[in-house]
């Protein structure tokens, strides 16, 4: 048995023609129990135990370990839609498994004017 | 009249009565002899025309449900004492000329069909795969809930879609239709459990982490998804269909038990001979509404080398069905490790706003970035506005910035050339 270079359930996703479709993996619900959850909202894994969960929730729940992503990120790194990802995510707030926050506010963000600048002077680089 | 007259013509009388006489009883002989011959011949023609008869009326037809498939056995003579003769013979010829061109014209027929269904199923499962393209693509573009819970249902049913036409380009001789590189044995059973109406009462438990070898994920992928097809259609709707993935010596067995109604020995039997892979596979005669499962498993068992056995009954009553994939066909497959989240603190809220006028800046006028306090998670933080001096800055020229940036990247240069004394940057 000679290892793999890829696994093909990744691959795949690329064209969209994924091995396991994404009603096997929320059971069939496209609506999240809780609608707290947007694309920037953060979260982090707030238990270490993964028994009684099915290997999507694994796999973030392993991505989630040790720090805080976006859910636009965790839903690209679990390569299956945001959405989708929303469905997984609002189970597991629920059962405790993952803490969600709300992003950083605006105020925290470089203003408009400074981001104008960076881009005019990255364009007088180019 | 005279004396002397009278005897001769007694004797001439006599002689001719005497050779009348023989040549009647000769007559006699020959007539009977005839008539003995003509019965003969009566009889062996009438036996020759039954012959015929039966030859044109119950041969024939036999032989030719013989080669169609059906199961009959092709009756011999009607008379048993014709066996060596030329006719009998010369029937055995026409019989087998027959025998030989209904074969060829089965088989040219069996030809078209497959040949046709096989264009048919092809440009449906395209069809049904470009579906699914869009499906997915609408899948990441749409947020809302109720959108995506149609296209949940729109993938679901593209899904058994396309199992179906691909099962019948499978039985067809065609090949499976998908290219796919390995992939886990979990995600080849939680695929197939994609394919299949009742998803929602399979429980999948895998206690092996290992993969199925991409030429064939796909077959696998088909095969027990026919196999759990069968065993969510066989058992009532409020039971669960349970599917175990056990490690061996030799391989990997997919076990699927149901709790339904089970096969009698003659269904087993029949079962057993579909899914051996040795029986070609008449496309003509699967049944109205045509029972695929066993006969595509045993046309990918013939073709990809594991084995399905359906022999056992479940714990559960009803049918246990194990696909046993062997070494050949398995793999370890590379995981690319994902991006974890780095340890880092807590996300950071606002933090409060100073007066830009005290805020330290740049000989170019930009902000310096400082270590900011980290907030407590979770903490809701009000958007603040941004104060009025800084909104109304005067917007500085494209060139004072460049040099601003310039002497940016060059610091951002100088400060990527790695202290070799300095822990943070080894690995």
């Amino acid at each position: 048995m000679n290892p793999a270079p890829a696994d093909g359930t990744r691959t795949d996703w690329n064209t969209g023609r994924a091995l396991v479709r994404p009603h096997v993996v929320t059971g069939g619900r496209g609506t999240p129990s809780r609608n707290t959850l947007d694309h920037i909202t953060l979260i982090t894994a707030a238990r270490e135990d993964l028994t009684d969960l099915g290997p999507e929730q694994c796999r973030l729940m392993r991505v989630c370990l040790g720090g805080w992503l976006s859910v636009a990120e965790v839903a690209a790194n679990l390569r299956l839609p945001t959405s989708v990802t929303k469905v997984l995510l609002a189970d597991l707030v629920d059962s405790g498994h993952i803490t969600a926050t709300a992003p950083a506010a605006p105020a925290g963000i470089p203003g408009e004017q400074l981001l104008k600048d960076v881009l005019d002077g990255l364009r007088a680089l180019l | 009249m005279d004396q002397s007259l009278l005897v001769p013509l007694f004797w001439c009388l006599l002689a001719c009565g005497a050779v009348g006489a023989v040549l009647l009883a000769r007559q006699r002989h020959v007539t009977t002899r005839l008539r003995a011959r003509n019965a003969e011949v009566e009889q062996a023609l009438r036996i020759r025309e039954e012959e015929v008869a039966h030859l044109a009326s119950v041969r024939l037809r036999a032989m030719v449900d013989s080669v169609n498939g059906i199961g009959v056995d092709v009756p011999g003579l009607l008379h048993p004492r014709l066996q060596d003769t030329t006719f009998a013979q010369d029937l055995q010829v026409v019989l087998d000329l027959v025998a030989d061109s209904e074969a060829k014209a089965v088989g040219r027929a069996d030809e078209w069909v497959k040949t046709s269904l096989q264009s048919m199923a092809r440009a449906v499962q395209s069809l049904a795969a470009e579906q699914q393209i869009a499906i997915s693509a609408m899948q990441e573009q749409h947020d809302d809930p109720l959108v995506l819970e149609g296209l949940l249902r729109i993938d679901h049913a593209n899904s058994q879609l396309g199992r179906r036409v691909q099962a019948v380009a499978v039985l067809c001789g065609a090949w499976p239709g998908t290219q796919r590189t390995a992939a886990e044995l979990v995600d080849v059973v939680r695929g197939a459990v994609s394919r299949i109406r009742d998803y929602l009462r399979v429980e999948v438990r895998s206690r092996v982490d290992l993969a199925v070898v991409d030429t064939a994920v796909e077959p696998v992928v088909l095969a027990v998804a026919e196999l759990l097809d069968n065993a969510a259609r066989s058992s009532q709707s409020g039971t669960t269909v349970r599917v175990d993935v056990q490690g061996g010596h030799n391989g990997v067995s997919i076990v699927i038990d149901d709790a339904g109604v089970g096969m009698n020995s003659e269904l087993i039997a029949k079962a057993h001979r579909l899914l051996s892979g040795t029986e070609p596979v008449d496309v003509r005669r699967l049944g109205n509404p045509p029972q695929t499962g066993f006969a595509v498993c045993g046309v990918l068992v013939a073709k990809y080398g594991f084995r399905v056995s359906v022999d056992t009954t479940s714990p559960y009553g009803g049918v246990r069905a194990v696909v046993f994939l062997p070494n050949e066909l398995l793999t370890r497959v590379e995981r690319p490790e994902p991006l974890r989240a780095q340890p880092r603190a807590t996300p950071v809220a606002a933090p409060p706003v100073e007066d830009p006028a005290l805020r330290p800046t740049t000989l170019n006028g930009l902000p310096v970035r400082r270590r900011q306090r980290p907030v407590q998670a979770g903490v809701g933080v009000a958007p603040r506005s941004r104060p009025a001096e800084l909104q109304a800055a005067p917007p500085r020229s494209p060139e004072q910035t460049a040099s601003g940036i310039g002497a940016w990247q060059q610091a951002s240069v100088a400060g990527r050339v790695i202290d070799p004394h300095d822990e943070r940057t080894s690995p």
